[in-house]
């Protein structure tokens, strides 16, 4: 009984909703502010990003007639309670490595496709011509970035020596090594495109579809999908952070130096490119990322099995 | 209820229609947005869509063609919601009052779907960033 | 071709035109009647040959006119050539859209507000009025009023 309390209060207050939320907050305005000042802009003030969320809160629903309700209503529930699954998993262990808590790297894997299935769902219900433009162009950047990710991955295991927890995973700090700074920059692109970030955010094509999947979205459906998106914001970094870099092995303050060190690339990478085509991310992802990738494995294992420990 | 308002005056949403302008509107609106106005300060963001949205800039005379989909769009548009209406020709057809395809100013058209619909009008032709800019502000003031 | 030249080909054609007039050096207005447009139109953008800008329609005192604006870019003279159709109650003339494609939209928009029909035109449909638009209801006409 204590326990399942303990656990409510893990996902629901800290390190789970309230906490993760607060944080992604913060992040999603120094996401704008940073690109405003790269614009030579001033940029919203601090509370913006909250206030625009009780701000949805506040608006009707509105359903459209053909929409498949149910799937409609459901969808962003789904993929929030999967990403919100996934930062809890990922700070339990940040903060306490040594106590077993549920999950390895598969389940992380697992959990992080949760919100883009969540999202070609939700806008497959949605009953718009828009809306599956954007469903469709989502799909095949899902299919373009899960196998590079999944490429780098591995050689975080063969980094690791093959073990999966993400406490032993994250003792490593694969991204000093060449195979591993390979893997760690392919999927730092992988997490610009499952952000839906600037270049590859052309499933939410504000000026081309009209606000593509979310478009038939209004009111508290919408603000759950942006804290699903803010949540995102700080999980899918903490994630690079704790398998690529070290995690908050060395320290709290190191912990979070890096957090926000991972955050300032995709800011930046989001700031000085324009939107690519779907097939132009298709091809960058499969050939380019995928070369560049089984350079990295062949690296990787030839540096596990002669002992090289920079390779 | 008094959040609902008080969050809507710190993060407007805007969604912009053109119902049959000449693009002159259009500009000074988008003028808006760069970094010498920048309104992203005020929390006001482009939007893509009108669900999405908490203002509609309307500009342009409401043509004939036009009246169907305006009304569409305002049906669209999530409650509460507040209309701009921006231009010398949305605001009371302009020059172009003897036209044959004019159907009305934008608020006669709007006015047919909700009579109580909260509409603002920033004359001008078109009018500076400046007084889009003020005119955005006081109505939210006001609100 | 300089100007003077391209004076002198025109002249080819004088047999088929009411008139010939040259009011400044690099504009030159041409009138025929509308049966003879079409054989002018085609001189003009075959044989001369001359950039197609735009045509006009207008509701003149007794007749209507269409004129089609040419360009001849090599001396920057703008040819125009003033079709008159005398028949106010069915107005109507050759399209000249077969040979020259780009005049089919600026034909769809003139029978929509002047009420001139196209012969020939392989796609007269409405353009630019409203769906709802009465038929037979042509707004730029004098004696239809707001």
């Amino acid at each position: 009984m204590a326990d399942s309390l303990q656990g409510i209060f893990w996902i629901v207050v800290f390190p789970g909703f309230l906490f993760t939320v607060l944080l992604g907050l913060v992040a999603s305005w120094i996401v704008r502010k940073v690109s405003a000042l790269v614009q030579w802009r001033v940029g919203p003030p601090f509370y913006q990003p909250c206030v625009d969320v009780i701000k949805l809160m506040g608006k009707e629903i509105l359903i459209p007639q053909q929409a498949h309700k149910i799937v409609f209503m459901a969808a962003p529930l789904v993929g929030l309670s999967g990403v919100l699954l996934l930062a809890t998993m990922l700070w339990r262990t940040a903060i306490n490595p040594t106590e077993f808590f549920v999950g390895d790297i598969i389940v992380a894997l697992y959990l992080m496709i949760l919100p883009s299935l969540a999202l070609i769902f939700g806008s497959s219900a949605s009953a718009s011509p828009h809306a599956s433009l954007g469903t469709s162009r989502e799909m095949k950047l899902v299919m373009s970035y899960e196998l590079p990710l999944v490429l780098a991955l591995i050689v975080v295991i063969i980094k690791s020596g093959g073990q999966l927890g993400l406490a032993a995973i994250a003792e490593q700090t694969p991204a000093l090594t060449v195979s591993g700074m390979l893997a760690f920059l392919v999927s730092l692109l992988c997490v610009q495109a499952k952000l839906g970030f600037i270049p590859f955010d052309m499933a939410e094509a504000e000026t081309e579809l009209a606000g593509g999947i979310l478009m038939e979205y209004s009111g508290a459906l919408l603000a759950i999908w942006k804290l699903m998106q803010t949540i995102m914001l700080i999980a899918m970094p903490l994630f690079l952070v704790m398998v690529f870099l070290g995690g908050f092995g060395a320290g709290l303050l190191a912990g979070i130096g890096k957090l926000v060190l991972v955050l300032v690339l995709l800011i930046l990478i989001k700031n000085t490119n324009p939107r690519v085509r779907i097939d132009q991310a298709m091809k960058f992802f499969w050939v380019y990322c995928g070369i560049a990738l089984a350079v990295a494995v062949a690296l990787a294992i030839i540096g596990n099995n002669y002992g090289i420990a920079w390779l | 209820m008094d959040w609902k308002i008080w969050s809507l005056k710190k993060s407007p949403w805007v969604f912009h229609v053109n119902v049959g302008a000449c693009n002159n509107c259009d500009i000074e609106i988008v003028n808006c947005l760069t970094p010498k106005f920048d309104v992203e300060r005020f929390g006001i963001k482009l939007v893509g869509s009108p669900r999405h949205a908490d203002a509609l800039l309307v500009t342009g005379v409401g043509t004939r063609q036009a009246v169907k989909r305006l009304q569409e769009v305002y049906r669209q548009t999530a409650r509460p919601c507040v209309v701009f209406v921006i231009g010398a020709c949305a605001c009371g057809t302009g020059i172009f009052h003897e036209g044959y395809h004019v159907e009305g100013p934008v608020d006669k058209i709007i006015k047919e779907v909700d009579p109580n619909a909260i509409i603002a009008y920033v004359p001008g032709c078109p009018p500076k960033p400046e007084a889009i800019i003020s005119g955005v502000v006081k109505a939210l003031a006001v609100l | 071709m300089n100007q003077s030249e391209l004076n002198n080909k025109l002249a080819q054609i004088k047999d088929k035109l009411i008139a010939f007039e040259q009011p400044a050096a690099n504009r030159i207005y041409l009138l025929c009647e509308s049966e003879n447009a079409f054989v002018v139109n085609r001189f003009l953008f075959e044989q001369v040959p001359a950039r197609f800008v735009i045509a006009t329609g207008i509701d003149s005192d007794n007749c209507f006119e269409i004129i089609y604006h040419y360009s001849y870019d090599q001396t920057g003279c703008v040819i125009n050539l003033k079709a008159f159709i005398r028949d106010r109650d069915n107005p109507s003339i050759e399209s000249i859209t077969p040979f020259l494609p780009a005049a089919e939209w600026i034909e769809r928009e003139i029978h929509d507000v002047l009420g001139i029909d196209f012969r020939n035109h392989p796609n007269l449909k409405r353009l630019i009025l409203a769906d709802d638009w009465p038929e037979g209801v042509y707004p730029l006409r004098k004696e239809v009023k707001k």
